[in-house]
């Protein structure tokens, strides 16, 4: 029995593992992204897209592997709740390295765009901070440090900033004749994109907290939801009552 | 008689019952003094076996390329320290510890194997991973995997390359103006026009003139030959610096702002080297500024350590080219070295300057935002 809770637990490690070289694909493929847009660079790109087949690979075996272990094992508490959690981290970032791929296929859609230095600039920090909040979020979850994943949230928000500054900057541009409206609606889209990579990094915190705590942030709505419904009922019971 | 009989016999029976006795004794006596002498020597073999294993594992581990050795399956048996730090990683790192699993089990199957990890980081680095099977007189002993950081020699070959189409390029570009012009000039006969063609064969021959002056004095400054150490006011050199600078930001119309600290901040060093270093930083500064926007040069003591920060708002540098500015002749953006006049020496200069005076120069940068370099040395200090 002893034996076959090693090998539980050597399991859960290789999947903790698992997603570790995941997010590592994910913080990887982000600056390339990046690069490719920058440097107009298509072959980057093109490897990018093609890097990709890798990570998709990692995510359907670590999903059978988590089906797998749950099955067999039966875990309960704390190791059902990170094997839930490493199912939703694997969608997560499964979901990052797409919206990588979504900024190098917009590289080639605007191919040839030359962008001003003020828009360089708020794509590099875009960049730099999405990868950012990736790390931190893979720390939190490595560390099972609930505090640091909860914070993500308004680390998120300088990100969200930025997204709108980026889309400010790509409205004047285009304004001054510097881009063409191709090229201001992907650039406006490649934006969301690093938003949304934030968004995903928030996400695996708000998991992370759950996997530590067993709570998570929608446990408050559907609390209330229920205190609204009972409230409802009783209610009805009174006017039912008066009747 | 029979008693003298009884007692000879019994006599001699207790010195064949005494001999035997003696010599089992004995007996047992050689084979404990052997048992021990072999547990000696077994112990003695252990202790040479586990210096000498302690020796091979230090070994190993001082060496910086990693080392992972694994059994004919391919399970991980060994990792000197280098390679250790790639087993916790938990950011890009991870995917070289993911190569080296995948090529041993490779290996595993009698392939020598190799792959490069290129981590964008930051910091950038190039990893080179090879994995090849362990065999002696047919016999399987596993197989071992090499991790080489490749960035600095991957580093160094682009510098080389790039050096030398740079200087081509740089040396080429005014000569074939100036062959260009002579030869319209010579088929000239309109004196108007040929006084314009004239001016730009000028032109031309200063800025060929100029480029062999860079590059005179940066490879004065590389040898740092004929320096001439003393201990002078840094202010001094900004002054001086700032005296240079002055006609090319006068002309972009660029103001420059300075802020010096009250003492004097007195540092060892070549005057000439050191004013040229401040003057590139300032002239750098100038040249990717645009009108109206201020250079901020700031002087102040920092613990041990004089910085001179030059800081403009330009219009900054792309973060993959930070590491390679202080190349020389690299230039971020070859559209615009025309219209600015730089050739890409001038930050290879302030490099070496700041090399051989045992400081260091640093730079922060934002795209759109603008860049600051600052130099920093030693107060007082006599390399």
């Amino acid at each position: 029995m002893e034996e076959l809770r090693k090998s539980f637990h050597e399991e859960l490690d290789e999947i903790q593992t698992g997603i570790v070289r995941m997010a590592a694909l994910v913080t990887e493929s982000v600056p390339r992204a990046t690069e490719s847009l920058l440097e107009s660079n298509l072959e980057l790109a093109q490897q990018l897209i093609t890097d990709d087949d890798e990570l998709d690979y990692l995510s359907v075996h670590l999903e059978e592997r988590c089906h797998q272990v749950l099955a067999l094992q039966s875990p309960m508490a704390g190791d059902l709740r990170a094997l839930s959690t490493a199912l939703r981290l694997n969608a997560e970032l499964e979901r990052s390295g797409d919206l990588a791929v979504n900024i190098a296929k917009a590289t080639r859609r605007i191919y040839g765009t030359r962008y001003d230095a003020t828009l360089r600039g708020l794509l590099v920090r875009m960049s730099e901070e999405a990868c950012r909040l990736v790390r931190l979020a893979i720390d939190s979850y490595v560390d099972r440090n609930a505090g640091l994943a909860a914070a993500l949230d308004d680390i998120d928000d300088q990100l969200d900033g930025l997204n709108r500054d980026c889309v400010q900057a790509v409205f004047q541009a285009h304004n001054d004749g510097a881009i063409d409206l191709q090229a201001a609606v992907q650039l406006c889209l490649i934006s969301r994109y690093y938003e949304r990579i934030g968004d995903h990094a928030v996400n695996i915190g708000e998991r992370v907290v759950y996997m530590v705590t067993g709570w998570l942030p929608e446990h408050t709505g559907s609390a209330r939801l229920k205190i609204r419904e009972r409230q409802h009922l009783d209610e009805t019971d009174e006017e039912t009552g008066e009747d | 008689m029979i008693v003298a009989l009884v007692v000879v016999a019994a006599v001699v029976g207790l010195a064949l019952v005494g001999a035997v006795a003696w010599r089992e004794h004995r007996h047992f006596v050689d084979a404990e003094e052997s048992r021990r002498r072999d547990d000696e020597m077994h112990r003695r073999h252990e202790d040479e076996v586990a210096e000498s294993e302690a020796r091979l594992w230090l070994s190993l581990d001082a060496i910086t390329q990693g080392v992972v050795m694994a059994d004919d399956e391919g399970n991980v048996l060994y990792r000197n320290s280098y390679a250790r730090q790639f087993t916790e990683a938990r950011h890009g790192e991870a995917l070289v510890e993911a190569a080296v699993a995948e090529l041993l089990a490779e290996a595993a199957q009698g392939r020598a194997v190799e792959r490069e990890v290129e981590l964008f980081g930051p910091p950038r680095r190039c990893m080179f991973v090879s994995a090849m099977p362990l065999t002696l007189e047919g016999r399987d002993y596993g197989s071992v995997a090499l991790i080489d950081d490749i960035t600095e020699p991957q580093r160094l070959d682009a510098m080389r390359r790039d050096f030398v189409a740079n200087i081509s390029h740089e040396l080429r570009t005014p000569m074939g103006a100036l062959s260009l012009l002579a030869e319209t000039l010579a088929g000239e006969r309109d004196p108007e026009v040929a006084s314009r063609l004239a001016m730009r064969v000028q032109a031309e021959a200063i800025r060929l003139s100029d480029i062999m002056d860079d590059l005179l004095e940066l490879s004065r400054i590389e040898s740092d030959e004929s320096s001439e150490r003393e201990p002078i006011a840094i202010q001094h050199v900004i002054s001086d610096a700032l005296s240079r600078a002055k006609p090319s930001a006068e002309e972009k119309e660029v103001p420059i702002e300075t802020v010096l600290p009250a003492l004097d901040l007195v540092v060892h060093a070549d005057r000439r080297q050191l004013t040229s270093a401040v003057f590139n930083l300032l002239d750098n500064a100038v040249k990717y500024s645009e009108a109206a926007r201020p250079v901020k040069v700031t002087t102040r003591l920092e613990g041990d350590w004089v910085e001179v920060e030059v800081r403009d708002q330009g219009y900054g540098i792309p973060l993959g080219h930070q590491e390679r500015i202080f190349e020389r002749f690299y230039q971020v953006d070859r559209s615009r070295e025309r219209t600015d006049g730089g050739v890409g020496l001038g930050l290879a200069i302030v490099r070496h300057v700041a090399n051989n005076h045992g400081g260091e120069v640093r730079v922060e940068s934002t795209e759109g935002e603008g860049s600051s370099f600052t130099l920093a040395l030693l107060v007082g200090a006599q390399p």
